[in-house]
């Protein structure tokens, strides 16, 4: 089972990215990893709370996952896509009410206290159940962590969940702080959230607001011989296109979370010296989808929103705005998930005759002006693609005779506009797939959520059957059975289209040839980097 | 005549015109030549220019003819620096005549104010609008007028009260016109050629702010603007400058068009005062 999907996996990734893998050398596994050295690369935000276990995304994982570990990290090719952290099993009783963890011997808090079973529970009960805006949906039926011994943390749901929900969560909703750390005062306010200290394979060195990041090399770590490197520096270059420069002037050695813009990457892959990878993303799939305010009249009309699926030209968006870097969309569950996805799914393809003749059905005749009616487009500000789609997504409702006026925000603005106000009638939103629909994509078409909840359905989209599919699926103990519920689910979204998913995309990183264990597992650029090396 | 000949004789003058005659040319060509919606997607993305004849100036990142948002980024440019200058210099001329004329609290309160404005600089000032209100076309041109009729404000205050104390104006009260008719059909007319004269300057400073504004994503999104054009070819600087230094170059063009043609202007009509 666990070897079809990595070779499925891969596939897909290869195949439907199609990324410049003549430009990937080999990657290095097979070299003796050298030690010592400074891996200075580009950040492009700096956050202000480093604490994963409050924040988990990839903005902050990108940091502090080399401080702060997780009991599990995701794998190519370890049994269910796991690979050990923290933890070194993990078993999930029948009922769904338990799931045990046996902890790893022997692991040190940075300032040198032992590492217990007594952290995990903490970290769970007090932090990712309240606190983290990941875990609160995933924990939220966590009513206690029973701790055995040292080295056995046993979870206790107050509900049956599945086990297969809290293995999917592990590595992005895991991180585990220490207890003796966090129970003096109150959690938020707690300094070291901004100087994490964690087992990880590197110690918080110091922060420069502006300037950088530093790391520095944890000499107690657990594993053998590890980590290789002695400091990483994040060199703080908001501006995306200094980064190429600052790679081809070797200031800095790795750009990762495409801060080389996609339209650079074709030139960057011909200096000598420089690689571009496209591997070590897998499991961070961001999804392009038009978000629909379904409080306007039109729009809650499903044939508009057929039409407007039909009027998108999805190879296009991939071609051009990606520039071949991604791949068209055709559910809620990206293509390139090995567990859930299904392609068997009503789809929608590019056929502006058919979304006109779909609108006229519908009874909003074109106007003298060609025009059928007026509504506002918020492309989401974070991404330089988020943006440009939206001035994509103008031309292609202009084409149906929808004239779209295009309204552009900053990110705080634009999250108030959509989530709290609902000033919006389409919105083009970047949600990432999280490797469980029930972590983060459920929550953008489930209906009964309150108003101000970020990334989540504030479209006033209310499908019972739909919200009865989500509610089983969160109960449902029996993978394949849950799996199916899921596969449903997508052909529900598809054929309703709550939302419209457009496409799927990952990042790139652009590294000197120097750089060794780049990409060696699916959430590379926020993993622990234990085993990178600089050689020669 | 003899005014124009004497505009003609000035070679900066003329360049100054000529630059600004073509641009008014394209600015109302523009839906003539390039009919339809200048944003749509007419050919492949990001093709070079000179390599299709149907697309002269090649495409941006999204397949968009650039010549025709040249051409339709003229009519905004030039729409935002003539608003603006003129609602700045009407703004201006009022306050400075009111100031100057009135004298005592009036004119007291209409100065701090002026320089209260002066104090903050301009661009923070339209920045600061429009992230606040929003931006639109008109939030535009009335965010950079507010940063600029204090200029011309103070330049009418000057001339008021030179002018105030002139016979005319003594004869005009003399007879019981309104102090108000006397201040704005006596006064402000021949206070105004020096308020004129500043126009070329806050024209080329519009166009540049709205620009300015455009560049950091303030401006209008559902038009097209050359500072516009110039952000969205920043993110490709390095594979296609093209795209940053074509809408560049006609920025340029047309500031230096203005002030030029605006200096020749003001040069023709003070040897004219000169010689009277």
């Amino acid at each position: 089972m666990s070897g079809f999907n990595i070779s499925r996996r891969t596939m897909l990734a290869g195949s439907a990215m199609l990324l410049a893998s003549t430009a990937m050398p080999d990657i290095g596994w097979a070299q003796t990893p050298k030690k010592g050295g400074r891996l200075v690369l580009a950040a492009d935000s700096e956050p202000r709370n480093l604490n994963p276990a409050i924040v988990a995304s990839n903005g902050v994982f990108f940091i502090s996952s080399k401080i702060v570990e997780t009991l599990a990290e995701a794998s190519f090719d370890g049994k269910d896509g796991l690979a050990p952290r923290l933890a070194l099993s993990w078993e999930g009783a029948a009922d769904g009410l338990s799931v045990t963890f046996k902890l790893r011997d022997g692991v040190k808090w940075h300032d040198g206290k032992p590492f217990t079973s007594a952290d995990v529970a903490f970290s769970a009960l007090q932090i990712w159940k309240p606190l983290q805006n990941l875990g609160r949906t995933v924990f939220k039926d966590l009513a206690s962590v029973d701790t055995p011994d040292d080295l056995t943390a046993v979870f206790k749901f107050a509900k049956p969940t599945p086990f297969q929900l809290i293995r999917n969560a592990l590595p992005a909703l895991s991180s585990v702080v220490p207890k003796h750390i966090y129970e003096v005062g109150k959690i938020e306010d707690n300094p070291a959230n901004n100087a994490p200290i964690g087992t990880g394979p590197f110690k918080f060195g110091e922060y420069k607001a502006g300037q950088y990041y530093r790391l520095t090399k944890n000499t107690d770590y657990w594993g053998k011989d590890e980590p290789y490197l002695d400091e990483i520096i994040y060199q703080v270059l908001p501006d995306r296109t200094s980064a190429a420069s600052a790679l081809e002037a070797e200031e800095i050695q790795l750009a990762a979370f495409s801060a080389v813009p996609l339209a650079d990457l074709d030139r960057i892959s011909k200096v000598p010296g420089l690689k571009v990878i496209s591997k070590g993303y897998e499991g961070l799939t961001y999804q392009l989808v038009v978000e629909i305010n379904h409080r306007r009249k039109e729009l809650a009309d499903l044939k508009v929103r057929q039409a407007i699926a039909h009027a998108i030209d999805k190879e296009f968006v991939v071609k051009t705005v990606f520039l071949g870097y991604a791949a068209t969309a055709t559910g809620p569950v990206p293509k390139n998930d090995p567990q859930f996805y299904t392609a068997d799914v009503p789809t929608y393809p590019f056929d502006v005759a058919k979304a006109n003749a779909l609108l006229d059905e519908a009874g909003y005749k074109k106007g003298p002006d060609g025009k059928r009616f007026t509504l506002k487009l918020l492309p989401a500000p974070y991404f330089n693609e988020t943006k440009q789609f939206g001035g994509y997504l103008r031309q292609a409702l202009a084409a149906i005779g929808i004239d779209a006026q295009l309204v552009n925000n900053d990110s705080a603005a634009h999250i108030k506009a959509v989530y709290t106000d609902h000033a919006f009638d389409l919105a083009v939103g970047p949600p990432v797939f999280r490797g469980d629909p029930a972590i983060s994509t459920t929550i953008l078409v489930q209906s009964g959520i309150p108003d101000g909840v970020p990334f989540s359905n504030q479209g006033g989209y209310k499908n019972d059957a739909l919200d009865a599919l989500i509610a089983k699926a969160s109960e449902t103990l029996d993978t394949s059975a849950r799996t199916d519920l899921y596969k449903e689910f997508q052909k529900e979204v598809a054929a309703d289209l709550p939302l419209i998913n457009v496409a799927e995309w990952s990042f790139i990183s652009v590294a000197r040839d120097t750089v060794g264990n780049i990409a060696n597992n699916p959430r590379w650029a926020v993993s622990n980097w234990a085993d990178t090396y600089l050689a020669g | 005549m003899s005014r124009f000949r004497r505009f003609l004789r000035t070679p900066e003058a003329v360049a100054g015109a000529i630059i600004l005659a073509a641009l008014i040319a394209m600015a109302l060509s523009a839906s003539l030549l390039f009919p339809g919606d200048p944003q749509a997607i007419a050919g492949p993305a990001l093709l070079p220019p000179f390599q299709d004849w149907s697309l002269p100036l090649g495409t941006d990142r999204l397949g968009r003819d650039v010549l025709a948002e040249l051409f339709h980024g003229a009519r905004t440019s030039l729409a935002v620096g003539l608003a603006a200058a003129a609602a700045a210099l009407v703004v201006g001329s009022v306050v400075g005549t009111l100031a100057g004329f009135a004298d005592g609290l009036v004119d007291e309160v209409l100065m701090r104010i002026t320089e209260a404005f002066q104090t903050v600089p301009s661009f923070l000032l339209a920045l600061a609008f429009v992230s606040v209100v929003g931006p639109s076309l008109g939030i535009v041109v009335i965010a950079i007028a507010l940063g600029t009729w204090t200029g011309p404000a103070r330049v009418a205050r000057a001339e008021v009260l030179s002018i105030r104390e002139r016979d005319y104006v003594a004869s005009a009260r003399a007879v019981g016109m309104h102090p108000l008719a006397i201040a704005f059909r006596e006064v402000l007319p021949n206070a105004l050629p020096p308020v004129l004269a500043m126009s070329s300057v806050i024209v080329a400073a519009a166009i540049l702010t709205e620009a300015a504004l455009s560049f950091l994503g303030l401006g209008d999104p559902n038009r097209v603007t050359w500072g516009g054009m110039i952000a969205e070819g920043r993110a490709v600087l390095r594979t296609a400058p093209f795209l940053s230094i074509v809408p560049g170059i006609a920025l340029v063009l047309t500031v230096l068009g203005v002030y030029l043609a605006g200096e020749g202007v003001v040069e023709t009509t003070a040897v004219r005062r000169g010689l009277s």
